[in-house]
């Protein structure tokens, strides 16, 4: 057969299909005399729509999942794997089926992680997981499961760790969220497993509800640090980083914005996972929304920076505000590390509830008294360098007028803004303030330098006035060297600065 | 085209590792039961490769044809694999929903449908390429028509005697 019959044969298909089913059967008689081949194939082409109405309508993946999963369907349960005896199959996790086994040589009991092919077959990923390996394997903390070692068995490899019975939050969050009592205990043991990791250079990568167990005896145990590895440090070439740029590794919907990216990645994405982690506990939500479409959706705006912030407060303001500061978009906004993040969870498990998610009212005054202040300073300086400008020659005194105009409008309207802000939306202050504040620095200090400049050209014939606007260009460089940061510090507006509670 | 087609093959690497690895992802993530989306799949992939480089996607539908395209290309190199590890044993059939085909047939033989689709497109290139992104994509009548540049009604007709047509070749090929 070649093209051109096919079409001949679509053709009359469809033009047989379009007539009831009576007629069809005669419609195809006549149009095919002469032609018993043709007849044949139009024939069987409908015995064969009509047969199988629906076929393929399933796309492949639905249908042919467990392909993809692979060669890990086989179970090594009952079997001997080198000294191991394996019992039973306990799980599959991110790399691979886990199964509960006994050590013989040590006599205990242990979990073992048979990896997946991709693992094994490729030097690069192999590589990169014997040393996440080595560096996890140097982590003994009680809220971390242990990993004893990374066995290689007839060419296969095995991850050997703690057992850890119990039920994942996953299974806890079936049953929805976490009561308070609860909930702060669970987050104060998780932040303990991420500071220990993060004091040696070790970075999670994926954490999640998945990832974390409630042991029998309730000791909080945070799994498959197994994907973590040792950040790069600058003596480090670049070819020893084996993580491929560009390729995220880690379950999106908890991965930082920068993770899901394929940027470089460190403790602070942790941190934002932690975040989302603690919004589900503490709702039982996602805070991102229910289907994957809806969160794939928030993190592409995330990553954006198209949207900042989460749309509804939790019910406990003291934790409200440090989830908040985990899941900010920019990662120097959020806390540097999981012990940063454990001294503020810390705190708030010995105050019980906290106070609101506000800043304080005395610090925050002083810090809007010193924006006005110097917003109104700003704002005067344009008619004073217009007073003087005809002492200087004239190109260059309408160019310091149109300069320090320029200047203090941009200034003044930052300034403004976040008065505004803080009067309207304090929640959103710190992350706002983050934003403008380089822009204000910009502003000001040029402003301060126009002013010298103008108050230089001055002096000699009007010593006063050049000494006046000298004045001031000192105080708006000292009120942004020194009390600009004194009262934003005290107000608790700085994002890695002692917060405000 | 020639253009075209040369950037679909130098790209199909890297989507297809995304996609091999996002799928086994997803797999080992979800409950058991339940099937995967396609289209939550292509939607991720896409996302995160758009990331990466931007310039590299003409379009959502450029996308879509390669990813179509890289899935076929995994299913069918998994089916052989599992066919291999049984060594002349039968050939792996993908189970469907029962009920779906009347004849009491109720698998899908992955390879010699691939087979087909390659006999198909040497018949009719569109047609095999709009199967590839329906049944190995996973797109809806209206993503295939917008990806492929025609109706929705024209991408119905073919895709009802493609299906036809594949149906048949399958029976004869499981009968011989």
């Amino acid at each position: 057969m070649n093209s051109a019959r096919w079409q001949q044969i679509n053709h009359l298909f469809h033009q047989t299909l379009e007539r009831d089913a009576g007629s069809r059967e005669s419609f195809l008689r006549e149009r095919t005399t002469g032609d018993p081949e043709l007849y044949q194939e139009v024939r069987t082409l409908l015995d064969s729509h009509a047969r199988t109405e629906g076929f393929l309508d399933e796309p492949a993946w639905g249908i042919a999942a467990d392909l993809v999963l692979g060669d890990a369907a086989e179970s090594l349960t009952g079997k001997r794997v080198g000294s191991y005896r394996v019992l039973e199959e306990i799980g599959r996790g991110g790399m691979g089926v886990v199964y509960a086994a006994e050590d013989e040589r040590l006599r205990r009991t242990v979990a073992l992680k048979a990896l997946t092919p991709e693992y094994t077959r490729d030097p690069l990923r192999r590589e990169r997981l014997t040393r996440e390996a080595r560096a996890a394997a140097a982590l003994s903390h009680p809220a971390i499961a242990t990993i004893f070692a990374l066995e290689e068995i007839d060419g296969e490899l095995y991850m050997v760790s703690e057992l850890v019975r119990g039920k994942t939050l996953r299974d806890e969050l079936a049953a929805g969220p976490l009561p308070p009592s609860r909930l702060v205990p669970v987050l104060v043991a998780i932040a303990t497993a991420l500071e220990a990791a993060h004091e040696q250079g070790i970075v999670h990568r994926d954490l999640k509800p998945e990832n974390i167990i409630r042991r029998e005896d309730g000791q909080i145990k945070v799994l498959d640090f197994g994907l973590a590895q040792t950040p790069s440090r600058p003596n480090v070439q670049a070819s020893t980083r084996l993580t491929e740029r560009g390729v995220a590794l880690g379950t999106p919907g908890y991965m930082a914005p920068e993770q899901l990216s394929g940027g470089d990645v460190d403790a602070r994405a942790d941190i934002f996972a932690f975040g989302v982690l603690a919004w589900e506990l503490a709702t039982g939500e996602h805070p991102f929304g229910t289907d994957m479409a809806a969160v794939l959706a928030r993190m592409t705006e995330l990553i954006e920076g198209r949207a900042t912030g989460l749309s509804r407060a939790l019910p406990f303001p003291g934790l409200d505000r440090i989830v908040r500061r985990c899941m900010r978009a920019r990662p120097q906004e959020r806390y540097p590390t999981g012990g940063a993040l454990l001294a503020d969870l810390r705190e708030l498990e010995r105050s019980g509830d906290v106070a609101p998610a506000t800043v304080p009212r005395d610090a925050i005054w002083w810090w809007q008294f010193h924006q006005t202040a110097m917003a109104i300073l700003n704002g005067v300086m344009p008619a004073a360098v217009w007073a003087v400008r005809r002492w200087i020659t004239l190109p260059q005194g309408s160019f310091l007028f149109l300069a320090t105009l320029m200047l203090a409008t941009v200034s003044v309207t930052l300034r403004l803004n976040l008065l505004f802000t803080s009067r309207v939306h304090p929640s959103m202050l710190v992350e706002h303030r983050a934003r403008l504040f380089p822009a204000i620095v910009f502003a000001d200090a040029l402003l301060a330098a126009t002013l010298l400049v103008t108050a230089a050209r001055i002096a000699g014939d009007h010593d006063e006035v050049a000494a006046l606007i000298l004045t001031v260009a000192v105080v708006i460089l000292a009120s942004l060297t020194l009390i600009e940061p004194a009262t934003t510090r005290a107000a608790g507006l700085l994002p890695g600065g002692p917060k405000a509670g | 085209m020639e253009n075209d087609r040369q950037s679909v093959d130098s790209l199909l690497p890297i989507v297809y590792q995304e996609l091999r690895r996002l799928a086994a992802s997803y797999l080992r993530r979800e409950r058991p039961g339940q099937t995967l989306q396609p289209t939550a799949l292509v939607h991720e992939a896409y996302l995160r490769l758009m990331k990466d480089k931007p310039g590299r996607w003409q379009n959502r539908a450029h996308f879509c044809a390669i990813a179509a395209h890289s899935m076929r290309q995994i299913l069918i190199e998994r089916a052989r694999a599992r066919n291999a590890q049984k060594r002349g044993g039968p050939r792996h059939r993908v189970t469907l929903d029962e009920g779906l085909l009347a004849g009491g047939e109720r698998s899908i033989d992955l390879i010699a449908l691939d087979q087909a689709l390659e006999r198909l497109a040497t018949l009719d290139p569109d047609q095999a390429r709009l199967v590839e992104l329906r049944f190995f994509g996973g797109l809806t009548v209206e993503e295939t028509a917008e990806a492929m540049e025609i109706s929705p009604a024209t991408v119905k007709r073919h895709w009802t005697i493609a299906s036809a047509w594949l149906a048949r070749e399958l029976e004869g090929n499981s009968q011989a």
